[in-house]
């Protein structure tokens, strides 16, 4: 069965370019958006496997559009392609939910590699992007909720190396290297959770 | 609309000035009801030493209605004319010139009293210091000329009105300029904000753009692929531009964000550096010996691996300390070269590098082998020079 994908992009020719690759790499493309109104209205008949989401679209946002699926939907994935690689936007948007992050000047190889890893629930890391979320980790917690393992491979991530040459230098297999970057996702994702929980609690959001 | 708002920038009545103004008459308004309630009072009180009871009577109705007049006018910027604050001051020079008339030749205090400061300050308001200083000098003058005798009291009060006018107009100028400028300050700043917004949309288009033409022409092949190689350059460079505006963030005097001096580098180097992502301030000593610790490495890179050859910076920052690794996919160094630079005297990168970075306290480490090289550099915070 083939990878069920939506393309949101409000620029025309980059819609169908990508559009086109996926099609003929053998992928589905159910749907197609140019904005987050459009994409939460036709996400709900496409159910897709994974959107491909472009971050500057208008109203809502990337961002926006990534937690409402993460709340509707939590098996669909997300991959943000982004143009500008703004860093803030691109953890608030992996914070929200999204499974991987790509520069949208990847290769077509490159593209379709991170579809179908973040298909499979692979998170599709830059090194950027691990650099990032290690920050993200460092800066408030003086107790990390990572293992020592799980921060030994987002490092790697951060340095650059692929899974394969992680599994190689700590002599595991390529399986376990993608289950630490999974679970360092699942957290930085929860870690999010317990801050809008606690924000909710403190803002009596809560209440019904 | 934009150059209306200019011009009403540069004369003194902006809208921020004005609303300033309004407020000043609002408080006021407050006073002139004090002061007319104490002036008809002592008058109600002191009505049988009155020489003309009948011509004060009317004089005190005259202060009463005009008040209602001029606090009415005075709540409307556009009531507030030359006209009503001419009359405004023109009733209280006459109450106080009609003083010995109504109240006799040896009065002590002037019929209308403290009511005069309601003119006074009208002035001081509208007219700033000069409006102040004239109306002051004008009520004094007028006060002192008609007296018999002028009582010590006498003058203090004629100079009190002599000097509060100007202060409190100057005053007012002030905090009306004040009100002005932080409005033309704001305006500038959202002004900023818009087009810092603008610029990012604009940007990103040109970034799908760099982007699309990049992978085309990858994929077309000929003379498309060198096109597409240069769009690829230029995609890069902007978005590199566009990260080194996004990370110029002000730091404090004498200190560096040693992750926006790192990124830079990816201008010269076929680098990747990843950052915590928020600006890591470091003593600028630092942050220059780390950086040309960091090119030293790069340059070595080069040198031995290739020209284009990727490499990965990544900085961690601790409350303590920063970590710094600088990584190659290369052959790594083969064993005994080092030894053998140093026995020739060449001491070369490893001695500037470790050099660097123990001059700061901290340590150098270096990995090399069939992986890659990688150097871990750990600079303590605080302790440092």
């Amino acid at each position: 069965m083939s990878i069920r994908v939506m393309v949101v992009d409000d620029h025309p020719l980059w819609r169908e370019a990508v559009e086109r690759d996926l099609s003929d790499a053998g992928l589905d493309v159910v749907a197609t958006a140019a904005d987050g109104r459009e994409a939460m209205a036709r996400f709900p008949a496409a159910r897709p496997d994974v959107v491909l989401l472009d971050l500057q679209i208008p109203e809502p946002d990337g961002v926006a559009v990534t937690a409402a699926i993460a709340e509707q939907s939590p098996e669909t994935r997300v991959l943000i392609l982004s143009a500008s690689g703004e860093q803030t936007d691109v953890l608030a948007a992996v914070k929200a939910g999204a499974t991987g992050y790509l520069v949208k000047s990847a290769s077509r190889e490159d593209l379709l590699d991170a579809v179908r890893r973040v298909a499979a629930g692979d998170p599709v890391f830059t090194p950027g992007l691990a650099g990032l979320v290690l920050g993200e980790f460092q800066r408030d917690t003086e107790q990390t909720p990572l293992t020592e393992r799980e921060t030994e491979v987002l490092k790697m991530v951060a340095k650059g190396l692929s899974y394969r040459q992680i599994a190689d230098r700590l002599v595991v297999s390529h399986r376990t290297v993608q289950n630490h970057v999974q679970n360092t996702l699942r957290k930085l994702q929860m870690h999010n959770r317990v801050e809008l929980t606690r924000y909710a609690i403190e803002h009596g959001l809560d209440e019904e | 609309m934009g150059s209306a708002t200019l011009r009403l920038v540069r004369t003194p009545h902006s809208p921020a000035a004005v609303a300033v103004e309004n407020r000043l008459f609002r408080a006021l308004a407050v006073l002139r009801t004090i002061v007319l309630l104490n002036t008809v009072g002592l008058s109600i009180y002191h009505a049988d030493d009155f020489a003309r009871p009948v011509l004060g009577a009317v004089c005190i109705a005259a202060m009463v209605v005009w008040t209602a007049v001029v606090t009415w006018s005075c709540t409307e910027p556009r009531r507030r004319t030359p006209t009503v604050l001419g009359a405004d001051l023109a009733l209280a020079l006459g109450l106080l010139l009609l003083s010995p008339l109504v109240k006799g030749d040896d009065f002590t205090s002037s019929l209308p009293g403290f009511w005069i400061v309601g003119a006074l300050l009208s002035w001081s308001i509208h007219y700033r210091w000069q409006g102040g200083l004239a109306a002051g000098v004008v009520l004094a003058t007028a006060d002192l000329a008609q007296r018999q005798d002028v009582a010590q009291s006498d003058y203090g009060n004629a100079f009190l009105l002599v000097i509060a006018g100007p202060i409190v107009g100057f005053m007012s100028g002030s905090v009306q300029q004040m009100a002005t400028e932080r409005e033309a300050a704001e305006r500038t700043a959202a002004v900023a904000a818009e087009r810092a917004r603008l610029a990012r949309a604009v940007h990103d288009g040109v970034l799908q753009v760099l982007a699309l033409v990049q992978r085309r022409g990858r994929e077309l092949g000929g003379d498309a692929a060198e096109l597409g190689r240069l769009a690829g350059e230029q995609e890069r460079e902007l978005r590199r531009l566009i990260r080194a505006q996004d990370e110029f963030a002000p730091v404090a005097a004498g200190t560096v964000d040693l992750a926006a001096e790192l990124t830079g580098l990816e201008r010269r180097y076929a680098v990747t550096v990843s950052t915590p992502g928020t600006p890591v301030e470091v003593p600028a000593v630092v942050g220059r010996e780390l950086v040309a610790a960091v090119q030293a490495c790069l340059d070595n890179v080069r040198v031995h691996v290739g020209p284009d050859a990727p490499a990965w910076v990544l900085l961690q920052a601790f409350a303590d300390r920063v970590e710094l690794s600088v990584r190659d996919d290369g052959p790594g160094i083969a064993p005994g070269r080092l030894e053998e630079a140093a026995a020739q005297g060449r001491l070369g990168v490893t001695a500037s590098v470790r050099g660097r970075v123990a001059d700061l306290g901290g340590t150098a480490e270096l990995t090399t082998g069939s992986f890659g090289t990688e150097w871990e550099l750990v600079v303590p915070l605080g302790s440092a020079p």
